[in-house]
């Protein structure tokens, strides 16, 4: 499982669905967080998932990672239902979560952190260890591929910044076979410049050929890569719609809240005064 | 926007001019015992230059001894440490298991391998114990070992006294398999006219033990990370909790290990022993640059810890300094080595 | 993989079963028909009787194990139901002493190593009628306090008695080793050894719940000072290790100590130490209950209004076979 397979969808349809959940719901007691939801996620292409805080997208993502099991609905990968007991699961299943505050540890070097979980060994028996010569020479290879530069492999990851620690996490996923990326908000913390290189880092993942479920609630980073876009409101679909049938302001109009939105801007607005470029505007700055 | 990926390709290093790879000098120093090693270094050269008792080779002897066996324990607890966890159970599990291993053969009458063998099979038990609860309950690790702590007090006691009558175990030393275990766990291994202690050669053993599952093993790896961020690393597949309860099996085993040297050392055993060295062996740990929050610190360290311990508290009693302001001397210490150590930390992370 | 780890876990088991039934020891062990320790002396047929036995011991130390065998002894032979209870905190050992005062007893057997702390409890408990007889702790405080006698040794007494038992073998200069740092009885030992000691002593503290380490402090203070001809301990256990000190430094110093256990006995026996001074925690504790039965059922005072020393005696080579015999049974 560790060659390195950054070309893995080359020889299959491009467009081959990889994750599908069908009316999945997760309740804990009476409480529902998630409830009806449907998404696909095909090779090579971006399904984004956008909401607001609480819409459900952190328990969508732990059910799609193995942290947590849905209480209702389907699952799905490759063709065949599943119900994850562990994120050990997910990721024999080629499925590659990375979190936006925990993708790695701090306090250990980058090829550590990079093969932390599926470490390379040598030898046998008792002298079996860590093959450090291998892992360095394809953490540094990895990195370069993917066009990230870090100065010093034996540096600890807390020391990097932020928009590094996404990247590397990100080509960690790849290197090990991911077939499919969720990516919990892996620009929320970044600023411009920092976003642009994950961005951009995202879509070499897909032209990797990786299905990738990109999590955020900035419709503009979402609509800048997506091929899919699935809104959640209250643990619920709001929209679901593919690029083709949406516009940015449509998407930045719904993942504001839509209807309500405008009924509030009607509310708030002044004569001579329009509402709509002041409700996207308030929408983009208020990350 | 783009402009640091396209130039990334090329070699790296040349790319982000704020952070350059770091020399050799400043790669040593960021190792996590450099500062004990410091410290070690000035209180070994203060009672060497005040104490002319601490220059003569049987009491470096001496010295390594007090250095072992506080060191076995500390090695382990400072794994347990790098792992996130704390062991406030690991002094009187010593006990715990000095106090099974002789009091199981006595009443049984039999060969004292089995007492010691039965008593590893509750070292490793309570150990088991201490990291399932942890694991079950998500409790911090200091509130379930300190109930383990007392638990393991009382029924030292409790049982003692009661299979007994005395608060001390009876001596084995006339049972069959002491001399053999004795051999084992606490003889004498004479060195160029220079008695050693035998714990002193298990205590190196161990730490290269320790050091080479640290830094060279999956397992290693799987420390540091359960330690550095828990989240993260089962994000990612390690195995967390069989991880962490490892590491308390590893402090049971060593304190198996330290219980029969007592044992054969001794011969018989004080019930109430062993209450308050928890803390000693994560001093020991600390100091050789263990950190208290996890993530972490080296096997080296804690043995370099453990020394400085060693030295300190017999460079006292070798420098004929006055014998009531002991734990005053011990304390202050102890302290300057936490500051070096800190200092030469930072100065490493400035580099 | 489950299969395989659960045989091995069931070899294990068996491996260790089959090790336990054939690998019995040939020697030493327990003994099957070890008589019960203590007296057994006759029951007298008074009526039943309520003392309470209030001490400030920690719990798990042999000395206060033995006082208790000797009050249980004497609570048998006198018909007195013994309620035995010790705190180490003052205050603790004063609100035990209130609680036996409130449950109305027959007597009150006290320590008064804090004797400040305890006197107004103890005036408090003869004022409601109720007779205390003070022991161990307390030698120079119990009169005051209003207790009817005392029963135990004066540390600083049994210091100078060790002094003048090292002056008379012509010894130079003793280590005098405290296992407790700021234990007033131990370090009034020291003391009294200091002071009727011709040569040199010096003090040393160690760390007694770590024995190991109690053993390097001894072997590398023996190493620093080669003057050293008498080690002095403060416990039975200690005396033991310092053993192994005095081995592990090629020091030919030679051992006391204070207090005794079965081990310490086969010691002096063996002439690895020297000797021992004994208090007597039996008698202590014998004499503290059955003083309060004779004085509650006949109006008699042991000691005739006078401290009662229970020590300090001698153990060594010329009388430890008889007090051997008892100190196996836990009783010496």
């Amino acid at each position: 499982m560790s060659t390195p397979e950054l070309d893995a969808g080359a020889g299959h349809s491009p467009n081959q669905e990889i994750l599908r959940l069908e009316d999945v719901g997760k309740s804990y007691g009476n409480v529902h967080a998630l409830r009806g939801v449907s998404l696909s996620v095909r090779q090579g292409e971006i399904t984004c998932v956008l909401g607001d805080n609480g819409a459900g997208k952190s328990t969508l993502i732990k059910i799609i990672a193995g942290l947590h099991q849905h209480t209702e609905g389907r699952f799905t990968v490759n063709g065949e239902a599943v119900r994850f007991g562990s994120p050990r699961e997910a990721l024999d299943r080629g499925i590659a979560t990375v979190y936006q505050d925990l993708a790695l540890v701090p306090l250990m070097s980058i090829w550590r952190n990079f093969f932390l979980g599926s470490e390379l060994t040598r030898g046998s028996g008792p002298l079996r260890r860590l093959d450090v010569e291998r892992m360095k020479r394809v953490t540094e290879e990895e990195l370069v591929k993917m066009g990230i530069s870090v100065p010093d492999l034996d540096r600890h990851v807390g020391a990097l910044s932020g928009g590094q620690r996404q990247c590397i996490a990100i080509a960690r996923a790849i290197h090990f076979g991911a077939k499919a990326l969720v990516l919990d908000e892996p620009t929320a913390a970044l600023g411009v410049k920092q976003s642009g290189v994950v961005l951009k880092y995202i879509a070499k993942a897909r032209d990797a050929g990786l299905g990738v479920v990109f999590i955020t609630h900035n419709p503009h980073h979402a609509h800048l890569v997506g091929n899919h876009f699935v809104i959640l409101n209250r643990g619920r679909v709001s929209l679901d719609a593919g690029r083709g049938d949406v516009s940015l302001d449509r998407l930045t109009n719904e993942m504001a809240g839509g209807a309500e939105l405008e009924a509030l801007s009607h509310e708030l607005s002044r004569p001579g005064s329009t509402p709509e470029p002041a409700a996207a505007g308030r929408t983009t700055t208020e990350n | 926007m783009s402009q640091a990926v396209q130039a990334a390709p090329a070699p790296p290093g040349s790319v982000d001019d704020r952070v350059r790879r770091r020399s050799l000098l400043a790669s040593v120093l960021s190792r996590p015992e450099v500062g004990s090693l410091v410290g070690a270094v000035a209180v070994f050269a203060l009672f060497f230059a005040v104490a002319p008792t601490f220059r003569q080779a049987a009491s470096f002897a001496t010295v390594l001894y007090a250095g072992s066996t506080i060191g076995i324990m500390a090695l382990a607890v400072a794994l347990l440490m790098i792992g996130g966890e704390f062991d406030l159970s690991a002094g009187v599990a010593v006990t715990t298991s000095a106090l099974f291993a002789s009091t199981f053969a006595y009443q049984l009458n039999l060969n004292l391998w089995v007492g010691v063998a039965a008593a590893l099979v509750v070292s490793l038990g309570i150990g088991a114990f201490n990291g399932w609860l942890l694991m079950r309950t998500g409790l911090p690790s200091f509130l379930i070992t300190l109930g383990t702590f007392f638990i393991l007090q009382g029924v030292n006691l409790g049982v003692t006294k009661l299979l007994t009558g005395n608060v001390s175990s009876t001596s084995v030393s006339d049972m069959d398999g002491f001399e053999q275990a004795r051999a084992v766990f606490a003889s004498t291994v004479p060195i160029g006219g220079v008695s050693v202690k035998i714990t002193v050669f298990w205590w190196l053993l161990f730490v290269a033990i320790g050091t080479w599952v640290l830094l060279r093993t999956k397992t290693g790896n799987w420390i540091f990370a359960a330690g550095g961020d828990k989240a993260a690393a089962r994000a990612v597949g390690v195995p967390v909790r069989a991880t962490k309860i490892g590491l308390f099996m590893t402090v049971g085993f060593m304190a198996w290990f330290v219980g029969m040297h007592q044992l054969f050392s001794f011969n018989a055993i004080q019930s109430g022993g062993g209450v308050g060295q928890e803390f000693i062996y994560i001093i020991a740990a600390v100091v050789g640059g263990c950190l208290l929050t996890g993530g972490y610190g080296s096997a080296v360290g804690s043995a370099i810890g453990a020394l400085i311990f060693g030295m300190t508290s017999l460079g006292i009693v070798y420098a004929g300094w006055d014998a009531n302001w002991f734990k005053a001397f011990l304390g202050v210490m102890l302290l300057l080595a936490t500051i070096v150590n800190m200092i030469v930390k930072n100065q490493a992370a400035k580099r | 993989m489950r299969t395989r780890s659960r045989r091995t876990v069931a070899a294990t088991f068996v491996a260790l079963a089959a090790l336990t039934l054939s690998s019995c020891s040939s020697s030493g062990g327990r003994q099957e028909d070890e008589a019960p320790a203590g007296g057994a002396a006759g029951k007298a047929d008074t009526p039943t009787m309520k003392i309470a036995m209030i001490t400030h011991a920690a719990p798990g130390d042999t000395f206060w194990d033995i006082v208790r065998k000797g009050a249980e002894a004497a609570a048998a032979k006198d018909n007195v139901d013994l309620n035995y209870q010790g705190a180490p905190e003052a205050g603790d050992q004063v609100n035990l002493v209130q609680q036996a005062i409130d449950a109305d007893v027959d007597g009150i057997a006290v320590t008064l190593a804090k004797a400040e702390a305890m006197a107004p409890v103890v005036k408090a408990a003869t004022e409601a009628g109720i007779p205390v007889v003070a022991f161990n702790g307390g030698f120079e405080e119990w009169q005051e306090a209003g207790a009817l006698g005392y029963f135990g040794q004066d540390e600083r007494t049994a210091g100078e008695a060790a002094g003048q038992r090292l002056t008379t073998e012509g010894a130079k200069k003793a280590l005098c080793v405290i296992h407790e740092q700021g234990h007033v009885g131990l370090e009034a030992r020291c003391a009294g050894v200091a002071e009727t000691f011709g040569g040199q002593t010096e003090n040393l503290y160690v760390t007694g719940t770590d024995m190991p380490a109690v053993q390097q402090a001894i072997t590398s203070k023996l190493q620093q000072d080669p003057a050293i001809d008498r080690v002095v301990t403060l416990g039975a256990p200690y005396a033991l290790t310092a053993v192994k000190s005095v081995a592990d430094a090629g020091s030919s110093a030679q051992i006391g100590t204070f207090d005794t256990n079965a081990d310490l006995m086969a010691a002096i026996e063996g002439g690895d130490i020297q000797w021992a001074i004994d208090q007597q925690p039996y008698l202590q504790g014998y004499l503290a209950v059955d003083s309060l039965w004779l004085y509650n059922t006949n109006g008699n005072t042991i000691g005739g209004g006078q401290a009662t020393q229970t020590g300090p005696a001698f153990v060594d080579a010329s009388n430890v076979d008889r007090v051997a015999e008892f100190a196996a049974g836990g009783t010496r």
